[in-house]
């Protein structure tokens, strides 16, 4: 089966939902929520039958946009899983998504709109015509299939942030993700009109060989890389452009923040190593690439953890920690590949968005629930909660374990190989801001597990003393993430094996 | 190389003489009626020239209007295709070129479908 | 199946049996019983059938981390007849254990817990047994540590389980401790973890050729610390007396037969690193020597019946660390072998007896047990008579010879303390024998007592039988059962015999003399008796000595924390970073201008750094 295959079989899953939301009248529309999940994990199962075909091999004009290659196929599977948990915490969050789209309902009146769970369809759909976007991006080569990606997944991103309309918060994170995010989109179509202006080219492997050219206009593909940067660091959430990520974080609803903080990065950092390669091989570019490069890790990786350290509200202290984690994996992406006997940076990349998926969705897919039934985003609500729920608790603790990098966890695994391809490029400032940061990171992710597991609620005998119920997907989703955070934490080689 | 700017002149001759050619003719055609304030005001669509800055349209013209651009832009999609599709339906490795656009239309056939069905062309509220 | 899955069958099911316990069947502690009971029978058959596989048999290995290409390590499988012999040893007694508990646990109340531990015991072990290198061995070694605390601990309601539990495991924490170094060094010297490898390039291409004496004595002596931890050797031998207040079984199992083995086992597997440095032998041998002399003087004055078979352990692991000491391996393991069997059989008789007893493990509250429980009685004589070394009859016989042999070969002290202990030895199990099953009971427990149900004396039987013979060439050579075999088979040094005969009639004569018809202890009153019963007062030594030490210590660190630590490096950096993430915090305006205003200048900034700079 061709790959792209697998970008029609999404597109039509979410016409389907579509479709059946316009025409059927279901009595409960959460199932098809769960015709989602199932579609995407045939298509999850589907991603590793794929032939790689394209590149030389493919004999149409198409194989100049699209590549499949290793990581091609990795992160589309890193885009359909983070899509299927979305849902699924989509499904749990449903009740408060009703709330924050229909009016307020007078008295006692029935509320029509809640009943008919108006607009939940929708919210469905829409990630999964994002997560089309984020496979196609995966295997985007070419600045016009790049740019119609990114922005099918931008676009879709626009509208399921803003997506409680009468919800303050969500409305207002909608705006302001919405005019940043033209602008950033602005410097990319700018930096790519530069690209294409001093090489003359559009697909990256052309771009390669023109910025190898001894005749390339030095300032000119510094300038539009500079550009390009600039709104890929805006993608990723890296400092100086990171300032939009708190406040949408904490606005949009929960599934939709862990699809920002997992699909939305991870999509960027693809785009972002397939469009450094032809730089970071242009030796008269590269050295200038890096170290800005480099500068930037360091500052993200400051700037997250520090700003996280005094939070009190839950989704903004992870919005935070997404920028630290963005800063660890541009200290990846800072090195040159190509180092005997380590990892390359893209497998390092790879390996640790992969953690980085599970880890952050575990917290989501915990902070959600908690979120739904105790109405709470804040760390108070997380007081006690090894008593009334040891086993939240548990996968909150695992979760926040591995968000620090504690041994033995996939988190922990991740920053190794970081830092291990930071050292080999003797970037020693780098490190030692990496340390800073990760130390950083300890007291803020620690200070969840404090709370659960030692303080007491605030009001006694209240609802944090009742049990968070699990509905069974959502228990199974949890222990399989738990599982695997483990797993890859003590056999790091299942996952890199792919890349070596 | 100044060859080429021969066609932008004769784009600013055409738009300019267009201009002034309708002026002229609703001129020498038009009946003289009795001019007031609003009569002399620019026409601008049907809007007010004057007003708030901010004024408030309702939802329902987005959506025509966006609509509206979606299939425009299918239209202008439409036309280059069929110029080249006689050639490229020619050549086996490019016969995929058919089934694009009609997976393209399809779509937004799709689209359209749920557009109508949800009342986004309904002028009127329904409730 | 395939033969080369065998080893990973072996060491996954015990790990399966455990899981499926903790996971699905905890609630029901029969159904438990029987997963980890029957999981311990099928290593045994399997344990059986390996035994048959050759040497050159390629087990593939689980990479499992793989930090370069010059530094994997390995879940691996080395194959040789120590490791055979060895699962034997171990799968035949766990079975016997795990059989036995069907019934001794019979109505615990956290018997899945019980059972799963047992598993995962079995787990550990067979990795250590297997290893092919050390960081495995030493995970394992590690996974066997938790699972002893987690069995001795078994009843932790009462505090002085869990105290114990907790003793045990930190004990074993400081020879590990030193263990880990000792693999750093051999690692460092030898840059190899992997046991074949390191034996042919220390043998063939002497890659330890110009390290200085010194360096190489602490290599081979942290790795011995491990050992000393594990199979508590002095000064780390306090935790194993303690241990036995773990359900009895276990005691079998963990802290006769097994566990304590791994230490001896390990010296085994890596005992051509020994001679590689001069006096690093001496050491051990004398460490394994003073255990086995205190430990058998610690066991004359003992009341409960399981701290003497406790005692008589640490001194039965002296001689064979004593053994390793004065290069002579092959002896050790075959003492191991042959000890396994009939210290197992002696514990779960003890077992046997507390169970009739209710629980009652005082000598001198037993009594006239022998004409109640028959079979009891006649299998733990057979187990004392094997311990003791009855000449030409029992397995001990012949592994004590193979020791006393080897001592006597340029090592005269050595063998005048081995020789010595033998006579101790006889003299506190007749002890134990005389008190606890002849004469009259002296408690209601004891004249209630009555045989054990068939679960419980079948095994005792099944373990009898191997005491007897595991010493006969056929059954450890014939059979390929034993891990090592003796190497000197030549003539029996006749004064030999004579001597530990000599010791042994002794030993007997005086304890059934001295103990024949008392009711209470005869020699309560005596200073050095008491000094003995006291356990020459070393667990109280150690308390002093910690007390003084580390209060003092504890003084000194928590001046150091608070003012040091606490206030300049943590507090300072700490408040230092609040401060910088709260001024980050206020960038967060929130409002969407400025954030444009910022946008545009970081646009700024990152052009100028890329092109400008």
């Amino acid at each position: 089966m061709p790959a792209y295959y697998l970008e029609i079989i999404v597109v039509v899953l979410g016409l389907t939902v579509l479709m059946v939301e316009t025409f059927v009248s279901l009595r409960d529309k959460r199932s098809l929520g769960w015709l989602a999940i199932l579609g995407l994990l045939v298509v999850l199962v589907l991603n590793f039958t794929v032939v790689e075909t394209g590149g030389e091999g493919g004999n149409t004009p198409f194989w100049s946009f699209y590549v499949m290659d290793i990581p091609a196929q990795w992160f589309k599977g890193l885009a359909l899983l983070a899509t299927i948990f979305v849902i699924l915490m989509s499904v749990d969050f449903s009740r408060v998504l009703s709330k924050g789209i229909c009016p307020e309902v007078e008295d006692d009146g029935v509320d029509d709109c809640a009943e008919n769970q108006v607009a939940l369809s929708e919210f469905f759909a829409l990630p999964i015509f994002i997560c089309a976007g984020m496979m196609w991006m995966a295997s985007a080569h070419h600045l016009v299939s790049i740019f119609v990606a990114l922005e099918t997944v931008t676009i879709g991103f626009y509208v399921i942030v803003a997506f409680m309309r009468r919800n303050v918060g969500s409305l207002e994170a909608g705006v302001k993700y919405l005019i940043l995010g033209a602008l950033s989109t602005g410097f990319l179509v700018y930096g790519f009109a530069w690209l294409f202006g001093v090489t003359g080219e559009m697909e990256l492997g052309a771009i390669a060989d023109a910025l190898n050219a001894p005749d390339v206009h030095r300032t000119g593909a510094l300038f539009a890389f500079a550009l390009i940067l600039i709104a890929l660091c805006f993608k990723i959430g890296a400092v100086p452009f990171q300032i939009w990520i708190p406040d949408v974080y904490q606005g949009a609803p929960m599934p939709v923040t862990a699809f920002l903080s997992v699909g939305s990065k991870a999509a960027g950092f693809v785009i972002l190593l397939r469009l450094l390669e032809p730089f970071m091989a242009s030796e008269m570019l590269n050295a200038n690439v890096t170290s800005v490069l480099v500068i930037i890790a360091a500052a993200t990786i400051l700037f997250g953890n520090l700003a996280a350290l005094p939070q009190t509200n839950f989704k903004r202290l992870l919005a935070y920690s997404s920028v630290s984690h963005a800063g660890f994996l541009l200290m990846a992406v800072a090195s040159a590949p190509a180092h005997p006997g380590v990892v390359s940076p893209v497998a390092a990349v790879s390996y640790y968005l992969a953690a980085y998926l599970m880890m952050t969705m575990l917290a989501f897919l915990i902070m959600n629930l908690i979120r739904v039934q105790r109405g709470d985003e804040n760390l108070e609500a997380y007081k006690g909660l090894a008593k009334s729920s040891p086993f939240l608790a548990f996968a909150m603790l695992v979760a926040m374990a591995s968000l620090a990098g504690v041994p033995l966890t996939a988190g922990f695994v991740g920053k190794f190989w970081v830092f291990v391809l930071a050292l080999q490029e003797k970037h020693y400032y780098l490190v030692a801001f990496g340390v800073i940061g990760a130390a950083a990171g300890f007291y803020y992710y620690l200070k969840i597990v404090k709370s659960m597991y030692w303080d007491s609620p605030a009001d006694a005998g209240s609802s944090a003393a009742v049990p968070v119920v699990v509905a069974w997907p959502t228990r199974i989703a949890i222990v399989l993430l738990v599982v695997g955070v483990f797993y890859f934490g003590v056999n790091p080689g299942a996952l890199l094996s792919l890349f070596l | 190389m100044t060859d080429n700017y021969e066609a932008v002149l004769l784009q600013f001759l055409l738009a300019g003489g267009f201009a002034g050619v309708t002026l002229l003719i609703s001129v020498l055609l038009g009946q003289r009626a009795r001019r007031n304030k609003l009569k002399d005001s620019a026409y601008e669509c049907g809007m007010l020239p004057v007003g708030e800055g901010q004024s408030r349209f309702s939802v329902k013209f987005y959506l025509v209007a966006m609509l509206f651009v979606l299939f425009d832009i299918e239209v202008v999609f439409f036309y280059p295709w069929a110029v080249v599709f006689r050639d490229l339906m020619e050549d086996a490795e490019t016969k995929m070129f058919f089934w694009s656009m009609l997976s393209f239309a399809g779509i937004l056939f799709v689209a359209y479908l749920y557009a109508l069905k949800k009342g986004a062309l309904d002028w009127k509220p329904r409730h | 199946m395939e033969e080369q899955n065998l080893p990973w069958i072996i060491l996954l099911l015990p790990l399966l049996s455990a899981v499926s316990i903790l996971l699905f069947t905890r609630r029901s502690g029969n159904i438990s019983a029987l997963i980890s009971t029957g999981s311990a029978l099928i290593t045994l058959l399997l344990g059986v059938v390996l035994l048959r596989m050759p040497d050159d048999a390629v087990v593939a290995a689980f990479p499992w981390l793989n930090l370069s290409s010059n530094f994997v390590v390995e879940i691996g499988f080395q194959i040789d007849q120590l490791s055979r012999g060895m699962m034997f040893v171990v799968t035949a007694i766990g079975a016997a254990v795990h059989v036995f508990s069907l019934a001794y646990m019979k109505d615990d109340e956290g018997k899945a817990r019980y059972f799963a531990g047992l598993s995962f015991f079995m787990f550990s072990m067979t990795g250590i047994v297997f290893a092919n290198n050390f960081v495995m061995m030493f995970v394992f070694w590690e996974l066997v540590g938790f699972s002893s605390y987690v069995l001795i601990g078994h009843w932790f309601e009462k505090n002085s389980a869990a105290d114990a539990a907790k003793k045990a495991f930190l004990t074993n924490r400081i020879g590990d401790f030193g263990f880990m170094i000792g693999i750093l060094l051999v690692w460092g010297l030898t840059k190899s973890i992997y046991f074949t490898q390191i034996a042919s390039e220390v043998v063939d291409e002497q890659v330890l050729e110009g390290v200085s004496n010194g360096l190489l004595m602490a290599m081979v002596l942290c790795v011995f610390c491990g050992a000393i931890g594990k199979s508590a050797q002095v000064p780390l031998h306090v935790w194993l007396p303690d241990a036995m207040e773990g359900p009895t079984p276990v005691s079998a199992l963990i802290h006769a037969a097994t566990m304590v083995a791994a230490g001896v086992y390990m010296l085994a597997r890596i005992s051509f690193l020994i001679p590689m440095s001069a006096g690093a032998g001496e050491v051990i041998a004398w460490i394994g020597a003073i255990t086995a002399l205190i430990a058998a003087l610690m066991a004359l004055q003992q009341d409960d019946i399981k701290r003497i078979l406790a005692y008589s352990t640490l001194s039965q692991l002296g001689y064979m660390v004593m053994a390793v000491g004065i290069h002579a391996a092959d002896a050790a393991m075959f003492h191991l072998f042959t000890h396994a069997f009939f210290k197992a059989l002696l514990f779960l008789g003890s077992g046997a007896v507390i169970y009739a007893c209710h629980h009652e493990q005082n000598i001198w509250k037993m009594g006239g047990l022998a004409k109640k429980m028959p079979i009891t009685f006649v299998t733990f004589v057979i187990g004392t008579a094997a311990l003791m070394g009855l000449p030409f009859v029992t397995s001990g016989f012949f592994s004590k010879e193979a020791i006393l042999g080897a001592a006597l070969h340029g090592h005269k002290a050595l063998f005048v303390i081995a020789a010595f202990i033998v006579l101790l030895t006889a003299f506190y199990m007749t002890r134990l024998i005389v008190v606890a099953f002849l004469g009259k009971d002296r408690s209601d427990n004891a004249a209630k007592a009555k045989e054990v149900p068939a679960l419980m004396w079948v095994p005792l039987v099944l373990l009898a039988v191997p005491s007897v013979v595991a010493g006969y060439e056929f059954f450890y050579k014939g059979m390929k059962l034993s891990p090592m075999s003796p190497a000197h088979e030549g003539p029996v040094n006749v004064w030999l015999i004579v001597i530990s005969a000599a010791m042994l009639v002794f030993g007997i004569g005086m304890a059934f003399w001295g103990y024949r018809g008392e009711s209470t202890e005869p020699m309560r009153l005596n200073r050095i008796a008491q000094v003995f019963a006291h356990k020459f007062y070393i667990d109280e030594a150690y308390a002093w000595l910690i007390k003084v030490f580390q209060d003092g210590l504890a003084a000194f660190t928590n001046f150091f924390d608070r003012a040091v630590l606490d206030g300049v490096i943590a507090r300072l950096p700490a408040a230092g970073a609040f401060r910088l993430g709260s001024v980050m915090r206020r960038l967060q305006s929130g409002n969407l201008q400025s954030y444009g205003f910022l946008f545009g200048l970081g646009a700024v900034l990152i052009i100028y750094l890329v092109v400008f700079k």
